[in-house]
This record gives structure tokens, sequence and C-alpha cells, in this order.
């Protein structure tokens, strides 16, 4: 139903590089001046984000929007690089933050830009912020990090989903009762016990995304609401912040070109 | 007990004038969990373009170190245990966009840095670098990406002991790489940036581009740069000087054994 066909896989950078230029220039810094809209959903594991972000994209999906959903971690580019320093516990805080950052890029390089500068609505289920909080919680410099993704789109909406501890806690470790290595943070030797060391983990992850709701504009969305009553107030949100009609089937997309 | 003239080997933050911020051993940024610690060991980084004769000298110069009594390690690019692989991989489809592959190579960099270097120099070894972070710097700097992000991104690295670049003119390194392996590698001939249709001249931009960054480079960080053209028994020498003065080894005569012997020339 979408009015325009898909980009190809690999189209030409956004920026290509200038080769008679003196002075290279990527402009890292990230700009607004595309066509397309970014929202992303961030919150510690078990504080309901993914859920809400798959009813906000079936309401667009029905509704014949043209959009696009993205996942953290999902480059299979970067894939086997990633489960086999996982498996093999070779992952330092530095190492496991650049394979990341690789995997991000491959993604926001490959899909997210050029689907932004085609017109549009893209969806990301984690985003950067996931790196800031999980990577500053393994002692990774925030400066570091901040220049690492310096490449990425700013979002036009980040919705935290803000659960407490206990809460999210109790809702994984009911439904999962297997954590991994480094997803309980046992790198870290915080515990022994790995629910425990999950918990402090993720508590550590909790404080540093709370340090970031005022400067980097999130969103609060209160995970222990109920789902429905959440899902009407962040449908609310993207319709008083983003023009929905420039994703609209026909008449609009002619309009935005 | 001579003092050495350049670096102290106990002393090194002293003599280098290091910019603000930064400690004597990093670029601004310790590596997380690595602050206060202390090391020996010498990290020696020896620079250069493909034909430019670094690996020749780095055998030579392990069998010198080796034959005075001194541990050696190496590491290069694209050889760390974690993604070395991968990224074989990923040149060889083509498919790789630049600023992914300048964070896989970061991956790596970084993956040796904090398994090998780092273990070694704890254990009071010389490391030989056969490149270092610096290729990776003029190579991403030549693909349009900004020399602040990628400074950024090497802030942790462990600042070398001493740096050689062996200044090799392009045509000439292309003439040696040739008649050792009868092709020229697509990604050093920066083939990726459609700057000619003809390898050649292809290689000979490229290289260019990477050879201007490295001017920049060895200001900011001071190699010493060594006329890569000369013969490989003058540039063997004057390696071993400096390294000798370093490393305080007073004697510095050497003669490759048997197995390195057709090197010698």
């Amino acid at each position: 139903m979408t009015s325009r066909p898909l980009p190809a896989i690999d189209p030409p950078p956004a920026d290509p590089v200038d080769n008679t230029a003196a002075e290279p220039s990527l402009r890292l810094e990230p700009s607004r001046k595309y066509p397309g809209a970014l929202i992303v959903v961030e919150g510690i594991d078990g504080s309901g984000k993914s859920t809400q972000l798959y009813l906000l994209k079936r309401w667009l999906e029905i509704g014949g929007y043209r959009l696009h959903f993205t996942e953290w971690n999902s480059s299979p580019l970067v894939k086997s690089a990633t489960r086999r320093g996982k498996q093999r516990r070779l992952l330092t805080p530095t190492t496991f933050s650049l394979l990341h950052a690789a995997d991000f890029a491959d993604r926001c390089e490959r899909q997210i830009l050029p689907l932004l500068h085609s017109g549009y609505l893209v969806l990301a289920d984690r985003y950067i912020y996931t790196a800031f909080a999980r990577d500053v919680a393994r002692d990774c410099s925030p400066r570091w990090l901040r220049n690492l993704y310096r490449f990425a789109p700013i979002p036009d909406i980040t919705f935290y989903f803000r659960a407490p501890l206990d809460v999210a806690v109790k809702r994984i470790m009911s439904g999962r009762p297997k954590l991994k290595h480094y997803e309980a943070g046992m790198d870290l030797n915080l515990s022994l016990d790995r629910a425990e060391s999950f918990r402090i983990f993720q508590g550590r992850i909790l404080a540093q995304y709370d340090e970031m709701i005022e400067s980097d504009k999130f969103v609060v969305m209160d995970g222990t609401l109920a789902v429905n009553s959440l899902q009407k107030q962040m449908r609310q949100m993207v319709k008083a912040r983003i023009d929905l009609a420039r994703f609209a089937p026909k008449k609009s997309a002619r309009r935005a070109l | 007990m001579k003092a050495p003239k350049t670096h102290s080997k106990n002393g090194r933050g002293k003599k280098d004038p290091v910019p603000s911020g930064a400690s004597p051993r990093n670029y601004g940024l310790p590596l997380p969990g690595l602050s206060d610690e202390e090391f020996g060991g010498s990290l020696i980084v020896i620079e250069g373009m493909d034909g430019s004769g670094r690996s020749t000298q780095i055998s030579l110069l392990t069998e010198w170190l080796e034959s005075e009594g001194f541990a050696v390690e190496t590491m290069g690019l694209r050889r760390s245990g974690l993604v070395a692989k991968d990224i074989d991989a990923l040149l060889a489809e083509n498919t790789i966009t630049r600023m992914t592959l300048t964070l896989m190579y970061a991956t790596d960099f970084y993956d040796q840095l904090e398994h090998r270097i780092i273990p070694a120099l704890r254990s009071d070894f010389v490391v030989l670098a056969d490149r270092y972070f610096y290729t990776l710097i003029a190579r991403a700097v030549a693909r349009g990406i900004e020399r602040d992000y990628l400074n950024g991104l090497y802030e942790m690295a462990l600042r070398p002991d001493l740096t050689f670049w062996l200044n090799v003119r392009p045509e000439v390194a292309f003439e040696r790489e040739f008649r050792k392996s009868h092709a020229i590698s697509y990604w050093e001939s920066g083939r990726d940036l459609s700057l000619s249709d003809d390898l050649f001249q292809s290689f000979i931009l490229y290289q260019a581009k990477i050879k201007n960054e490295f001017e920049a480079l060895s200001g900011r960080h001071g190699f010493l740069a060594l006329d890569g053209e000369a013969s490989v028994v003058s540039v063997n020498n004057e390696l071993r000087k400096r390294i000798a003065s370093h490393l305080g080894i007073q004697r510095t005569h050497y003669r490759p054994s048997a197995a390195l012997a057709n090197l010698w020339r």
C-alpha cells in the first residue's frame, strides 16, 4: 500500500564523498533536513517499550502510513562477530561498545538514513541511548560514547518507558528463566548470582536513563500503567508532534515532494 | 649507565610533551578498568604504506631484539581474535559502508590493545606494531570522516614510545608491491573511492591522500620519519640505533641469521 517503492538495499550515501574538496567533510552533526521522521522507544528490559512500539506500529500500518521498523542489534553484517564475542566471552566494555556501534552504523547508513531521506516514518526499538545507558553502566566514558555515535540522526520523539526496577525485573524473571552472560552484566563482577547481577546491572542502567531525561528530551512514560492507556498517550503524542499526513498514502506523498 | 637520549624507559611521561587533558600513556582517556595502572615494556610502532618495507624491518628487528634478550610481541591491523575474520569477509563483499568499516577496524584495534598489547607490556615485552591506529585515521579521513571524530575514537589508545614512519613515494611502493605479489589490492588502491578507472592512477591518487594525512599526523604525534626508499640495511641500522638508545642497549651490531639473510640487502 506504500505509495513509493522501497529504496534499493544499498543506495548511495547521504553525503557523497567529494573527492575534489581540499578538506574532507562528512557532516557528523545530525540534522533533520530530511522529509522523514524518527520515533524511538527506550527503557530497561521489562519496561514494556517493545509492546508499546509494536502497538504503535500496528496502528500506523493499519492506517496505511509509510513506515519502517528497526531493532537494535540486528545488522546481519556484524552479527557473527557479536555472537562469537559473546559466546566466547571475548568482549571488554570497549569492544562490546564498538561492536554494537558498528552494527548500528551499518543499519544507520544503509537503512535509517536513506529511509529518512526518502520520506519514511522510522520506528526504532532501542536507539543510541541504549548504548549510552548500558555502556556507561559498564564504565565506558560518556564523552567517548557521545562522540562515537555522533553520526546518528536525532529522533523526533524519544519515548522513555520508565518502570521501577522491581516491576521490570519481575516481568523479565517470570518470563525468561535463563539470563545470558553479558545481558546479566556478569562481566562486571557485580555478583556471582546471575539474577542478582542482572538486578544490579539493570539498576545502573535505569540510573543512566534517568540522567538523560532532560538533556536528551525524553518523553517519560509510566511503565506501570495499563497497556491500552499507555498506547493512547503514545498515539496522542505522535499525532501532536508529527505531521502524520506527510506519511499517509497518496495525496500527502505528492505534497511532500 | 648512560642515560638514553630520547625516552627514558621508566619516565617516558617527563620527556614527552603531552597535550592538556591527556596522560602520558593515552590520548585523553584511560581504557575502562585501566585507570592509574603502571606497566612497563615498550611499544614501538612502524608505519608506512604497503611496499614501504615494514614487515621486512619487523622480522629483522624481532630477531635482533630477541638476540639481545628482549621478549617481543607483534601486532598489526586485522589480526584480532575477535573480528579479523569478519573484516576479511566484509571487505570481500564490498557492501560495507565506510562508517561500519571504520568501527570494525576500531574494534579490531582495541581488541588487540586489550588482549595482546597491554598483557605483553605488563610482562615487560617490547611490542612491535606493524601499523597502528594512525593508518586507520588516514584511511578514514581519505573517505571523508571527520578528524575530530577519529581522534575521539582513538582517545583511549596507548601512546607509543617510538613511532617510525617509513616514507616512500607511491610510485616506488606500487612497483615494489607489484614485483612482490603481481597484483595490487582493491582497498590498498582505494578503488572504493572511484578516484580513477586506472588501477595505477587510483593507487597513486589514493596513496597521495594517505600520505598527506600522514604528514599532518606526523607533526601531531611526533613520528620519526625515515627514508623508506633507502636500502633495507641502512633503514635497519637507523631503526636499531634509535631503538637501542631507547632501550639502553649498548652494542648495536647485528647480522641476520641464515633464515633472514635473504632480506639483508
